[in-house]
């Protein structure tokens, strides 16, 4: 959905770091996607809290997030991740979420929900030929 | 409003979207079902740009209900803010409006989507004349990350130390205390890709609110690790579990409601109202 890719993405970057010193994943000793930022190889672009600060605090407005899902999309998935697209592709939940759910919800006083016809996820969802959004 | 619990909540966490619906009905704000809503798109969106169709089908829904969604976990505010932001481009929204033709929906556009917390922020004062029961409890807070930021589309509070809901809960009577990692995340979203670092960011965020008598989050997320997980730091030591509330348990507390319409557990309302259960 980025037009002209990592690289223009990247284009406003000078590599400052304060992304980097706010991530709560490089205060636990791992490396994010703001590693890949500062020019090292040794991070996983997956491994992020989606906490957003790398990208509120950035002063050259560097839209990380976007990067981030680009070089995912390069990038193994880690098992859960994919898990939770298989379900979502197939069901439309990221969770197991089967006809009883109104029972636990009955339980809790809650209305009955109506879950979204699978017809519709495959609708959704389908690989089509022509006119598309890419991925 | 149209409510939008999201996968999480949905299907781990009824206690929590009960008391939002049970305190928004004290402040006279319906909050009524989706009928057929999916996943937000979230975990679409690092794998193909799919997830907008899934974003925009939902936002579609309410729009056919006319009302404004209400979120009640970050994630899922923020992807469908961002979604919204992204479909006004008029080739995007074409091409995914001809995928929901399909099913004979239609995205328009300029739903409003607002959490929780933004929600009972711009109630303080109906909120205040509903308060019953003053709190006297030392609350350390938790702040869903993703309703805040990026701020130039969820354009709420400050977003680096949101103070949204500390007004809220200092009208409960409670104290709100500040520590350390107040405004650290939780880890949660961490845990899927690596269990003992999401663990570690939440035992840091514990360790840091001690001195509080309760955790209170408003995000399904920070919920699961920070409460349903925390057996699993520590090396699961009872005696050290800290109490984790949503927003909305807490505040319905404070408005008088019956702990059981919260999904507050007697114990844990007897814990907090200093009453034996
Ligand atoms: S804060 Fe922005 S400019 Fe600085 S290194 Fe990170 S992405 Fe680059
Ligand atoms: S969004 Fe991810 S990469 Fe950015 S600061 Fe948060 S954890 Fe680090």
């Amino acid at each position: 959905m980025t037009v002209g890719g990592l690289d223009s993405l990247l284009e406003d970057c000078t590599q400052c770091g304060l992304c980097r010193e706010v991530c709560i994943v490089e205060r636990l000793g791992a490396h994010s996607i703001t590693s890949f930022l500062l020019g090292e190889d040794n991070y996983s672009s997956w491994l992020c809290s989606s906490c957003w600060r790398c990208q509120e605090v950035c002063p050259q407005g560097v839209d990380i997030h976007a990067i981030m899902v680009e070089k995912r999309r390069e990038e193994d998935p880690p098992v859960a991740h994919e898990a939770n697209l298989r379900r979502v592709l197939e069901s439309g939940y990221a969770l197991p979420i089967g006809k009883g759910i109104n029972e636990l919800r009955a339980i809790h006083g809650l209305d009955a929900v109506q879950l979204v016809p699978e017809k519709w996820v495959e609708i959704l969802l389908r690989a089509q030929a022509g006119q598309e959004l890419g991925g | 409003m149209a409510l939008f619990p999201g996968c999480l909540v949905l299907q781990r966490m009824p206690q929590y979207e009960k008391a939002a619906k049970r305190v928004l009905r004290e402040l006279y704000i319906s909050a009524a079902s989706i009928a057929h809503a999916a996943c937000c798109g979230a975990p679409l969106e690092s794998f193909t740009d799919k997830w907008l169709y899934l974003a925009a089908y939902n936002l579609s829904l309410a729009e056919r209900m006319g009302f404004p969604v209400l979120t009640i976990c970050g994630n899922c505010t923020n992807t469908l803010l961002r979604a919204e932001v992204a479909l006004r481009d008029p080739s995007l929204r074409l091409v995914v409006n001809e995928r929901l033709d399909e099913i004979g929906l239609h995205f328009e556009g300029g739903t409003r989507v607002i959490h929780l917390v933004q929600v009972l922020s711009e109630q303080l004062e109906g909120m205040r004349d509903k308060v019953r029961v003053e709190l006297s409890l030392k609350v350390a807070l938790t702040h869903p990350c993703q309703a805040f930021r990026p701020h130039e589309v969820l354009g709420f509070d400050d977003p680096l130390q949101p103070q949204a809901m500390r007004s809220i809960v200092e009208l409960t009577g409670a104290e709100v205390v500040p520590y350390d990692a107040e405004y650290d995340c939780c880890g949660s979203t961490l845990y899927l890709v690596n269990e003992q670092l999401g663990l570690e960011a939440g035992q840091r965020k514990l360790s840091s609110a001690a001195g509080a008598d309760v955790l209170v989050d408003a995000c399904g997320n920070c919920q699961l690790l920070l409460e349903r997980f925390q057996g699993l730091m520590n090396e699961g030591r009872a005696e050290s579990k800290m109490p984790v509330l949503t927003l909305p348990q807490l505040v319905g507390l404070a408005m008088g409601i019956d702990p059981a319409e919260l999904g507050v557990g007697p114990v844990m309302a007897g814990k907090l109202l200093g009453s034996s259960p």
